[in-house]
């Protein structure tokens, strides 16, 4: 589809505003009916990374932030998800920060679940309490303990201990001696999932997956653990959380890593299953609706999309490096687009594999969402990295064209092609060519260098032909004949439209000679309209100037006719025509 | 008989039966402008969102209306065109307070200007900014400058700032819409 087409945009610019000052990512943006009055509002987080790092969960109603209180810490996501079924069914709020899950309630703190800490090492807890009551022993000898253990299975605590200065160690014991040694594990993703109904109000149940590879699946209500899996049977440090289907009854949870693989798990299931790698890091993933398709951005500016087990249907290479993704999911033409934000501004729709629209943001979208902002049913919200919010609302009439051309996409080759069985021909032309290869290769060669050879000179023929000269692009072709002995010749010129679909009109031919030489009957002539694919015959008569009763043939140039085919009120001709004479013959002239 | 009718009309004594539409966004408070101009006994005490339209009639001066209540929802704004035809006037209700979909309103109203049964016609439009009690709603003058309505020169049109809840400002709205229709059909006879 050509961009022209796509003018006036689909899109209505409803706001922007440069000034907001927002440093949101991804996964920190949402639009929920936070207040259950069906208006629904923009729920962002804007995280500041500056000298000191501060994070505020903002509310936005409409155009206007009309809620602002500040986070502990800086989350990795946010979700809202509905509790209950009680009217007015109003969504709470969650945030992961560190091993916390924060819930929200009518924009006011109502719960805090906490990841339960991993276990720790006897000798850790060991090495901790005598650091902790003696202080005859020096430290160093103490801390030499801890280099045995892993570091990743040490806590926070230990970690950092370990990397202290000697000087720095005591302050550092004598500040958390009474608190006690937790090895907390922070929450990295997290997504909702349907308990029983797939319903947009009905109850869901939150995912979160920590950085150790753990998978937790928590009750909304009582906030205890339903399900917990590991990720991997590997080492695996999940990074996005993706959901699909109901908890009550099958549910697929995939978990992307930052070790470039995909996980699944499903219902019961204890631990993840590899289903498929990409050779560059994962930027974003998303579950199409519908087919459940698996939509990968990936850092080496690729977009894919992987079925349900996990094999490759197809991948799209993107103008720009990819920065986010966001479903748009349009039920009133059933379909589902994937809004694609790039470096430098562009967001581009795709529509399974074909970019279907073209959006521009101020700058590098960081973050998309789309979906029901206050009474619009088809909001896109952007933030950018340059902190600007802009608001787009799809236009009623925007269908992306795709009624028309359904037939675009090819179907997709999820099964082997219909190939015959390997007949006693093939088995036995292999054998051969295994028995000579050589030959057959310079038998191959030789056929190859021959046709070449057959074309080159088909071509120099056709272009040294005379008997017909075309113009390619306006479609016509033009041939002469000559009649006669002389010296009254009688010159027949066919103008042929080759063009199937267009009629030739305001043509003239001019007859260009040495007057010395001819006479014409006619000198200009208007060609008529010519229909597609129609030719149109000129009859011309040419009388030969005969000085002293003899003909001249001293100079070539002499005995020639042009023709130039012009186009009216265009100074260039169409096409042009040397017609040569042949010459008369004295005697038949004599006679 | 045409002689006798339009004597009965001159004299007041039959009144005139006109259409009105009544269209605008979702949630801009169409139903409840009609609410406000039923009789006492037929009102309503809560308006729900209106699915598909609903046919509201009521008496202003001379003047008998049939008013068109359609839906504002995206999914029945296709519905509007078909009324377009035999209505002559149009009440155009907007949310004041809602600038994010002024844009919205703006298209939905090209939209309606540029259709083949209205762009011809001198048909009055009366445009109601609603909600004008809300405290960050926007001004009629700046309601008018952002729908960009002094760009409509073939059509005479109006915009009053109302709040359909307590009414005020509606019936001088619909008393200039009296007017204009009585006066196109007074020279269309």
């Amino acid at each position: 589809m050509s961009k022209t087409e796509l003018n006036p945009s689909r899109w209505l610019e409803a706001h922007s505003d440069r000034s907001a000052d927002l440093t949101t990512l991804p996964k920190h943006l949402l639009l929920a009916n936070i207040c259950g009055d069906g208006d629904y509002r923009l729920v962002l987080v804007d995280a500041k990374f500056g000298d000191d790092i501060s994070a505020r969960l903002k509310v936005y109603k409409g155009t206007v932030l009309c809620s602002d209180q500040s986070l502990p810490d800086v989350p990795s996501a946010l979700i809202s998800f509905y509790v209950d079924g009680i009217e007015p069914r109003t969504p709470v709020l969650g945030v992961a920060c560190g091993s916390d899950l924060l819930i929200y309630k009518n924009s006011k703190p109502f719960y805090k679940f906490s990841i339960p800490p991993l276990s720790i090492s006897a000798l850790e807890q060991d090495v901790w309490q005598k650091l902790c009551l003696s202080s005859d022993e020096p430290y160093e000898k103490i801390i030499e303990a801890l280099e045995s253990v892993p570091l990743s299975e040490l806590s926070g605590r230990s970690q950092k201990l370990l990397t202290l200065a000697q000087q720095e160690i005591e302050d550092y014991v004598y500040k958390y001696r009474n608190a006690e040694l937790r090895r907390i594990c922070p929450i990295t993703c997290m997504t909702t999932l349907y308990r029983n109904s797939e319903d947009a109000t009905s109850v869901s149940y939150p995912v979160l997956a920590t950085e150790f590879g753990q998978l937790y699946v928590l009750d909304s209500q009582t906030f205890t653990i339903l399900h917990e899996a590991r990720i991997s049977n590997t080492k695996a440090t999940p990074s996005i959380v993706v959901a699909a289907g109901k908890f009550e009854v099958e549910f697929r949870i995939l978990v992307a890593c930052r070790e470039r693989y995909v996980t699944l798990i499903r219902k019961d299931w204890l631990e993840g299953k590899n289903i498929l790698q990409t050779t560059a890091s994962i930027v974003d993933m998303l579950i199409m609706p519908g087919d459940k398709f698996i939509c990968i951005a990936t850092s080496d500016k690729m977009l894919n999309c992987y079925s349900k087990r996990g094999n490759k249907l197809w991948s799209v290479a993107t103008a720009q490096a990819i920065t986010c993704i966001s479903l748009v999911p349009l039920q009133h033409l059933s379909l589902s687009l994937v809004a694609v934000g790039m470096q430098g501004g562009s967001i581009h729709l795709y529509h399974s594999r074909h970019p279907v629209d073209y959006i521009s943001a101020p700058d590098t979208p960081s973050a998309i969402v789309f979906g029901q902002m206050g009474q619009e049913d088809h909001v896109m919200v952007i933030i950018t990295l340059g902190g600007t919010i802009n608001f787009k609302i799809l236009k009623r009439t925007a269908d992306f064209g795709l009624n028309q051309d359904t037939g675009i996409s090819p179907t997709i080759q999820s099964k082997p092609l219909p190939l015959p069985k390997r007949s006693k021909l093939f088995l036995e032309q292999s054998l051969r060519e295994k028995q000579n290869p050589t030959d057959m290769h310079q038998s191959f060669q030789q056929d190859l260098i021959r046709l070449r050879l057959t074309s080159a000179r088909t071509l120099l023929q056709i272009n040294s032909d005379q008997s017909g000269i075309g113009n390619t692009k306006e479609q016509i072709k033009l041939s002469a004949q000559v009649l006669g002995l002389g010296p009254t010749f009688t010159l027949i010129l066919t103008v042929e439209n080759m063009n199937p679909d267009k009629a030739l009109i305001q043509l003239s031919a001019i007859f260009h000679c040495n007057p010395e030489n001819y006479q014409l009957s006619l000198y200009t002539l208007p060609i008529p309209f010519v229909p597609p694919s129609l030719s149109y015959k000129i009859h011309n008569k040419v009388i030969e100037c005969l000085n002293d009763g003899l003909p001249k043939d001293e100079a070539q140039g002499n005995n020639t006719i042009r023709v130039f085919i012009v186009r009216n009120e265009q100074i260039q001709p169409v096409l042009a025509a040397t017609i040569n004479m042949p010459p008369t013959d004295p005697l038949a002239f004599t006679m | 008989m045409g002689l006798f009718k339009t004597l009965a009309v001159f004299l007041r004594i039959k009144k005139k039966e006109v259409n009105v539409l009544v269209i605008g966004l979702n949630n801009s408070g169409k139903s409840t402008i009609i609410n406000h101009f039923k009789d006492e006994e037929d009102k309503q005490s809560e308006i729900v969102p209106t699915v598909g339209f609903n046919v509201e009639k009521f008496q202003n001066q001379s003047l008998s209306f049939t008013a068109f209540d359609m839906s504002g929802h995206g999914r029945y704004r296709d519905l509007w065109e078909h009324y377009y035809k035999d209505c002559h006037g149009i009440v155009f209700v907007i949310d004041s307070s809602d600038k994010l979909r002024l844009v919205v309103v703006k298209d939905e109203l090209d939209l309606l200007l540029q259709h083949p049964d209205i762009c011809n016609r001198k048909i009055p439009i009366l445009f109601f900014a609603n909600k004008m009690d809300c405290k960050e709603s926007l001004s009629s003058v700046k309601i008018a400058a952002g729908l960009g309505l002094d760009k409509i020169m073939d059509k005479p049109w109006n915009i009053s700032a109302s709040n359909a809840l307590t009414g005020d400002g509606l019936n001088e709205g619909v008393e200039w819409l009296t007017q204009q229709i009585r006066d196109t059909i007074v020279n269309r006879n």
